[in-house]
């Protein structure tokens, strides 16, 4: 097998807040492993603050990790701007946000192609009109500008621009969460399409996790900057292992049978123990004192102290 | 059981250059003391509109031509503006999209609480103001710009806002449409036991069907300017009438199968010029017949529920041996 498109080996990302004199530091990543294949979509769920758009970063060479390694296409990432020019692009959460408000939609999409000087104007102008087409968007929709388009047309518009370049690895960051249940399917079948056609990678992160779970191959949940749950796309149809993805699974309603909420507790994780012990109903005197690792346990790689009893009796 | 809101067949259009677009096309609502009523349906299905018109709030390029709509029995469009005035401050609470641009970027948070706040013992308000929403650091927040808070606390502050007059019905449109995942439920537990609290009637617009299901009673879809299906959540939601209910809630992420695919609904929402003969849906429906192009369906009911389509008693007959989904 070749190498994944992209691969994090113990990535670790610390901010740093307040004066010099008294710097406070923030944990977002510690220690994730994670690799993406070609033409795999990995999914990243979790709460807001869990560290997945900090991933998302890290995986675009966008934040350098203060300890680990990223790997592009099995070397060590190039942090020169223009040395994987046109191999990675994103698709973010508000296309109203993302995509300039002055220029046409068509200026809008051929841009990346005009920075990396690829194609002639011709060229460019041709392959806008096929991307727009193949988007789902008719071509004259290139002289608009976006505000004269729908929710779902400026996502359309925002994939197109992502695509131009035939990147490999394309991180989609709450790319429909804004949107309607409707344009929501429309856009996720679009980007399963997409990617059977062109293979490109993708990291897909989204705090919803009936999104996620229809998109991607494999979900890694995120909490407190960790990985505490890491499996295949459709072990997240059933019951999940870890307490805190159950959580999540209840959140969104997919839970047939919920189990005792996790709490709302304010402020930084403990230091010591699992980062969940002081929000999990089912912590045990272990649970605060040693961190449990990420352990396979079915067809999962969970980290929980209590992770077996959840296990459907064979 | 008395309704606090009412509207019967209220058309309304903007003009604009280009010409004339229909907003709502003959839309029927009714939300009575202390419901929980969820609205939902896609963008530019009115949604938005119904519940600007409830306390006149329009663009002054709208035009109102036909149909009621009256709030504690008073007919909103006939009110003269002091009138207006009372029934804004008084009777409606509207809670928006984006609490940061509702709020007034250059007015500090504890100024823009007591301007609504009539009367005197103004601290002691404010703070247990502030508390019933669940913000607890009074001094700081009093003392802050809307541009220092985070999204979810200046929700929770245009709640509080919203709430301070005890309004007979409480607006929510897309609340929580801006706010993260996490705090999404917070926001929409607190909007609930309030409304329960003081006895108010919620009007919750979403597209989230699901937070609709957990906590709205009762549920209307629109679609074209209509309501076009109306009753109690579970049933609307548990067999849906109306072709268009049921491939809204087939196009939702959660209820797939393993491998399997959701279905988003094909063709896009209809922008009407003026009134339209025939229904709205028929061009994207996969039960039209050659009628529905032709007659304009009419507000049916089944039960507790009103149906606007042409094959409303065919679908529920066929369904009345099926148990729910």
């Amino acid at each position: 097998m070749s190498a994944p498109v992209v691969e994090l080996k113990a990535a670790e990302v610390r901010f740093a807040s307040g004066p010099p004199w008294a710097k406070r530091h923030v944990h977002a990543l510690r220690g994730i492993d994670l690799a993406i294949g070609k033409g795999e979509t990995l999914g990243l769920v979790g709460e807001s603050g869990s560290g997945k758009s900090t991933t998302g970063k890290v995986c675009l060479g966008l934040q350098r990790p203060i300890k680990g390694q990223v790997l592009f296409g099995g070397a060590p990432f190039i942090y020169r701007r223009r040395a994987l020019k046109g191999a990675l692009a994103a698709v973010l959460q508000h296309p109203q946000w993302s995509l300039n408000p002055r220029l046409h939609v068509g200026t809008s999409v051929a841009e990346p192609l005009v920075i990396n000087g690829m194609g002639t104007t011709r060229e460019r102008g041709a392959a806008v009109a096929a991307m727009l087409e193949r988007v789902g968007l008719e071509p004259a929709l290139a002289k608009r500008l976006p505000h004269q388009l729908s929710g779902g047309q400026r996502q359309r518009v925002a994939i197109a621009r992502a695509l131009i370049t035939k990147p490999r690895f394309i991180v989609f960051d709450e790319a429909v969460s804004a949107l309607d249940v409707s344009v929501q399917a429309q856009i996720l079948n679009l980007i399963r399409e997409l990617q059977h056609e062109t293979g490109f990678a993708a990291l897909f992160i989204s705090h919803d996790l009936a999104a996620v779970r229809y998109v991607a191959d494999r979900v890694a949940v995120m909490y407190a900057g960790e990985i505490v749950e890491f499996a295949s796309g459709a072990t997240f149809y059933r019951r999940a292992l870890h307490p805190y993805t159950r959580g999540l699974q209840e959140a969104s309603e997919l839970l047939e049978e919920p189990d005792a909420k996790l709490m709302d507790v304010a402020g930084q994780p403990p230091s010591q123990g699992c980062a969940l012990s002081q929000r999990c109903p089912l912590v045990i005197e272990r649970c605060r004192a040693e961190r449990p690792p990420l352990r396979p346990l079915g067809d999962d790689l969970v980290a929980c102290h209590r992770a077996r009893e959840a296990l459907p009796a064979a | 059981m008395a309704a606090v809101a009412e509207i019967d067949s209220l058309v309304l259009e903007f003009r604009s250059r280009s010409g004339r677009v229909r907003a709502l096309d003959g839309a029927a609502l009714s939300v009575g003391d202390g419901q929980r009523v969820g609205l939902v349906g896609e963008s530019g299905s009115g949604k938005s509109t119904l519940a600007l018109a409830l306390g006149r709030l329009l663009p002054p390029n709208a035009e109102h031509l036909e149909g009621a709509l009256r709030v504690n029995g008073k007919s909103v469009f006939e009110l003269d503006h002091a009138a207006l005035r009372g029934l804004r401050r008084h009777e409606l609470g509207y809670v928006f999209q984006d609490p940061i641009g509702t709020l007034d970027p250059t007015m500090r948070i504890g100024r823009q609480i007591e301007a609504v706040l009539a009367g005197t013992g103004k601290t002691a308000s404010i703070a247990s103001l502030l508390a019933s929403v669940g913000l607890n650091d009074v001094r700081r927040i009093v003392r802050s710009f809307p541009h220092e808070m985070s999204g979810g606390m200046a929700q929770r502050v245009s709640i509080a806002i919203a709430i301070a007059p005890k309004p007979k019905l409480l607006i929510a449109d897309e609340p929580t449409a801006s706010l993260d995942a996490s705090i999404r439920s917070q926001i929409l537990d607190l909007l609930v036991s309030l409304c329960a609290a003081h006895g108010m009637a919620l009007l919750l617009l979403s597209h989230d069907l699901r937070a609709i299901s957990r906590y709205c009673e009762r549920v209307a879809v629109m679609y074209g300017g209509r309501v076009i299906e109306s009753g109690l959540t579970a049933d609307v939601f548990g067999r849906p009438l109306h072709p268009y209910t049921e491939a809204l809630l087939r196009a939702a992420p959660g209820q797939e199968r393993i491998g399997g695919r959701i279905e988003p609904i094909p063709g896009l929402p209809p922008v009407l010029a003026g009134r339209i003969e025939g229904c709205s849906f028929a061009p994207r429906c996969t039960f039209a017949v050659d009628e529905c192009r032709t007659r304009r369906p009419e507000r049916t009911d089944h039960g507790d529920r009103s149906v606007v389509c042409l094959r409303a008693t065919e679908r529920a007959d066929a369904m009345a041996g099926v148990p729910p989904a």
